[in-house]
């Protein structure tokens, strides 16, 4: 298993994200992520998609979507070091004061953001790779996470 | 080209003549009210008014498979649009070219639940290749030519078109005919050189070349093409169910149809073949069967595809080539044409001459012992009508005796539902068909349960004057499913008796067709001379047993080479 982005170009229609979410349905396709943005182009919209499976499964996953008509175009993130961004919000609990400074000092630590603070939590964003993101909410559920949001990866290449 | 004011009506109807459409397919509704204000006596477009719109659909599918033009059908909002799921679903599984208009409620009441309203748009979403939900006039044009477009290019298939009822009602004023298509839309069909270059190296060098010709050679009307590169070759031909009529079923080279209901010696030829090039072809499970090890093991494989998507999706090969099977037959022809000397291929031509006559022998032989009726019927029927007869088919054993008894011998002849299966589409289709090439001969091979799912239409064939023959292989069971419950259940006949109704002869004179009932084959040829001589629809009732099996066939789970029932086959 590993996980592929493909970054695509579609036709701002209505109903456009309803056939590429349909898609994977009915091709039993799990998706991880999927983003949609608007682009550099009028007319047209950014999808990112990120799935799990296999290198043959993942083959298929692209050739179907080159084969809807509102996809313009389709860029295979994989293999170019692709710069790979997902935003997060989470509120975690804090017990304390002494909680509150050892949570404040390891977000600090990762690069991110306190956005809020009461007496009993704190607010924190975390724009960053996936990965980092993943292990950063890993420590802060030693502190209990309240609650997380994530928008999903949106990835740019480097050419 | 000058901007005209027109109503959205009338702009579809201008776009559909540009297009070339000359009939349709269809029931009106009230949303659809200014649609058919326009199409009401027009000249160039005919429209066939039908009974249930499934039949629309199954009707614009076969007159688009029997012409190669895009078939067209029309359904009201709602129910109108939910009863053409089917046939579109039937016609785009086939890749069959078809354009389905949809009324809709108007605009500003989409999502309110309003009468008649259906998420036409979102309910057809997986069974077209593309649909449309229009939301303003100014967008029919460019809409409309875009629909035609995509279902006729490419890996053909439906698209929908769901129209509001204020977008037909207004008007705009509108550039007619425009050109612009989707930028992301490009069908690839020019085959790549290097592939084509090492298939023809392949096939040249290969001892048991074998040709496996799908669906694809009929649509894009390669037959020619692929007689030619099997008789340079010495190459042996066989068929999927879809590919038949690919090459006529007696030339010395074709082994017939492969698959869990082919012939025997055309399953042997592709387990027995070094090197095997697919064309058109999606691999289905019901050709492949399921033990994928015993399908072509020692051949090299080479699959070419209109579909990008299709190629290493069922079965992974060595030799892929996207593109038009027309070209890329035209190119790997052009490569060996420049070969001095094919390889000595004597000891395969005379493995295919054994095998093709062990099969035929067994075809033509209307008495052969153990023969069943339905088999000897259908024997029959392949003697009795000539070359160009176009043969539509339901769905069971009926289907599967005609894919295997009857002889078909040229493309878009013989169409039948693959993909889906649908019981229902071989009499409809046979309407279209018959629309489609009026003075051919139009036979449905039909069941007792299938045809009494879309029989209503008989009204559309006497009202509009389409005289197609219905042969029904009466059985009084949903055949085929018996056949299983016998095989692998025990015998336990779960709720496959049709019991005694209807008397088929008088349901067809109650609809003021020509009805006939045969218990022996041997007087078919009469009573089919009667139902074409009456000049009207007919429908003819031949008696067969309960007990009839389509056999040999391929056991679920079993593969290619694992056929059961082949006691009564030649054995060479
Ligand atoms: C619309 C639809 N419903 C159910 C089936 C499942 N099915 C496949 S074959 C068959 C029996 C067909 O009976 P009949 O038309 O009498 O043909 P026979 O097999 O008896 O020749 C059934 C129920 C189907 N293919 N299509
Ligand atoms: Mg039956």
């Amino acid at each position: 298993m590993q996980t592929r982005i493909i970054s695509l170009l579609v036709e701002d229609h209505p109903g456009v994200l309803t056939r590429m979410s349909g898609m994977f349905t009915m091709r039993g396709i799990n998706i991880t992520s999927l983003t949609v943005s608007p682009c550099e182009t009028d007319g047209l919209s950014r999808m990112t998609v990120a799935i799990k499976g296999t290198e043959s499964e993942l083959e298929k996953v692209r050739k179907q979507i080159g084969n809807l008509i509102e996809v313009v175009k389709v860029v295979d993130l994989r293999a170019d070091g692709a710069i790979i961004r997902d935003l997060c919000l989470l509120k975690v609990h804090t017990k304390d004061s002494d909680t509150r400074l050892e949570v404040m000092l390891l977000a600090e630590s990762y690069g991110a953001k306190i956005m809020d603070a009461t007496l009993d939590s704190v607010i924190i964003e975390l724009t960053e790779e996936p990965g980092k993101i993943d292990r950063f909410v890993d420590l802060m559920q030693h502190f209990g996470v309240k609650q997380l949001f994530r928008t999903g990866l949106t990835a740019i290449g480097r050419d | 080209m000058a901007k005209v004011k027109l109503s959205g009506a009338k702009i579809v109807v201008e776009e559909l003549k540009d297009e070339g459409v000359e009939v349709a397919f269809g029931i009106p509704g009230g949303v659809l009210l200014d649609l058919y204000d326009v199409i009401y006596k027009q000249e160039a477009l005919r429209h066939i008014l039908m009974r249930h719109e499934q039949c629309a659909a199954h009707a614009a599918d076969g007159y688009a498979r029997v012409s190669g033009r895009t078939g067209v059908c029309i359904a009201t909002s709602g129910p109108g649009a939910t009863n053409l799921v089917t046939g579109l679903a039937n016609a785009n599984m086939d890749s069959a070219p078809v354009v389905a208009l949809t009324g809709q409620v108007v605009t500003s009441a989409i999502g309110t639940n309003a009468f008649q309203e259906a998420s036409t748009f979102t309910i057809t979403m997986p069974v077209t290749k593309h649909n449309f939900l229009v939301k303003r006039t100014e967008d029919l044009p460019k809409v409309i030519h875009n629909a035609f477009y995509i279902a006729s290019t490419g890996r053909k298939g439906v698209v929908l078109i769901d129209l509001p009822k204020d977008v037909l009602s207004d008007v705009a004023e509108v550039d007619l005919h425009p050109k612009e298509t989707f930028a992301g839309y490009k069908p690839n069909i020019k085959p790549n050189k290097v592939q084509t270059k090492k298939t023809a190296e392949v096939l040249a060098n290969a001892e048991r070349p074998l040709i496996l010709a799908g669906g694809g050679i009929i649509s894009s009307d390669a037959s020619e093409e692929l007689r030619s590169l099997a008789e340079l070759l010495g190459a042996g031909v066989v068929t999927t169910l879809m590919g038949k009529g690919a090459i006529p079923e007696n030339h010395p080279l074709c082994l017939g149809m492969a698959g869990m209901h082919g012939h025997l010696y055309a399953n042997r030829a592709i387990n027995e073949c070094d090197a095997l090039l697919a064309l058109g072809t999606r691999f289905s499970d019901r050709l492949t069967a399921w033990q994928l090890d015993q399908f072509a093991p020692d051949a090299t494989l080479i699959h070419v595809d209109i579909d990008a998507a299709e190629i290493n999706k069922n079965m992974p090969v060595d030799i892929p080539i996207v593109g038009d099977v027309k070209l890329a037959l035209y190119d790997i022809l052009k490569w060996l044409e420049k070969k001095q000397k094919l390889g000595g291929k004597s000891v395969w031509l005379q493995r295919i001459k054994e095998m093709h006559s062990a099969c035929e022998e067994c075809i033509h032989d209307l008495r052969r012992a153990g023969s069943s009726l339905s088999d000897m019927f259908i024997k029959e029927l392949s003697i009795i009508l000539d070359d160009d007869a176009i043969v539509t088919t339901e769905v069971g054993q009926c289907q599967m005796f005609a894919a295997h008894y009857y002889m078909t011998k040229k493309p878009r002849t013989f169409i039948t539902s693959g993909g889906l299966g649908t019981m229902g589409f071989g009499f409809p289709a046979a309407i279209g068909a018959k629309v489609a090439a009026p003075d051919k001969k139009v036979v449905d091979i039909a069941g007792d349960g299938s045809f009494l799912m879309t029989c209503q239409d008989l009204a559309t064939c006497v009202e509009s004057d389409i005289p197609v023959v219905v042969c029904i292989l009466d059985n009084r069971y949903l055949g085929m499913v018996r056949q299983w419950q016998e095989l692998f259940f025990d015998k336990k006949y779960s709720h496959t008796g049709l019991g005694l109704t209807p008397d088929f002869v008088k349901l067809a004179e109650a609809f003021g067709c020509y009805g006939e009932r045969v218990e022996k084959p041997e007087d078919l040829e009469g009573a089919l001379n009667n139902a074409f001589e009456s000049g009207k629809p007919a429908v003819i009732d031949m008696i067969v047993g309960k007990d009839d099996k389509i056999l040999p066939m391929i056991p679920p789970g079993g593969g290619i080479i694992g056929m059961i029932g082949t006691e009564r086959c030649k054995h060479v």
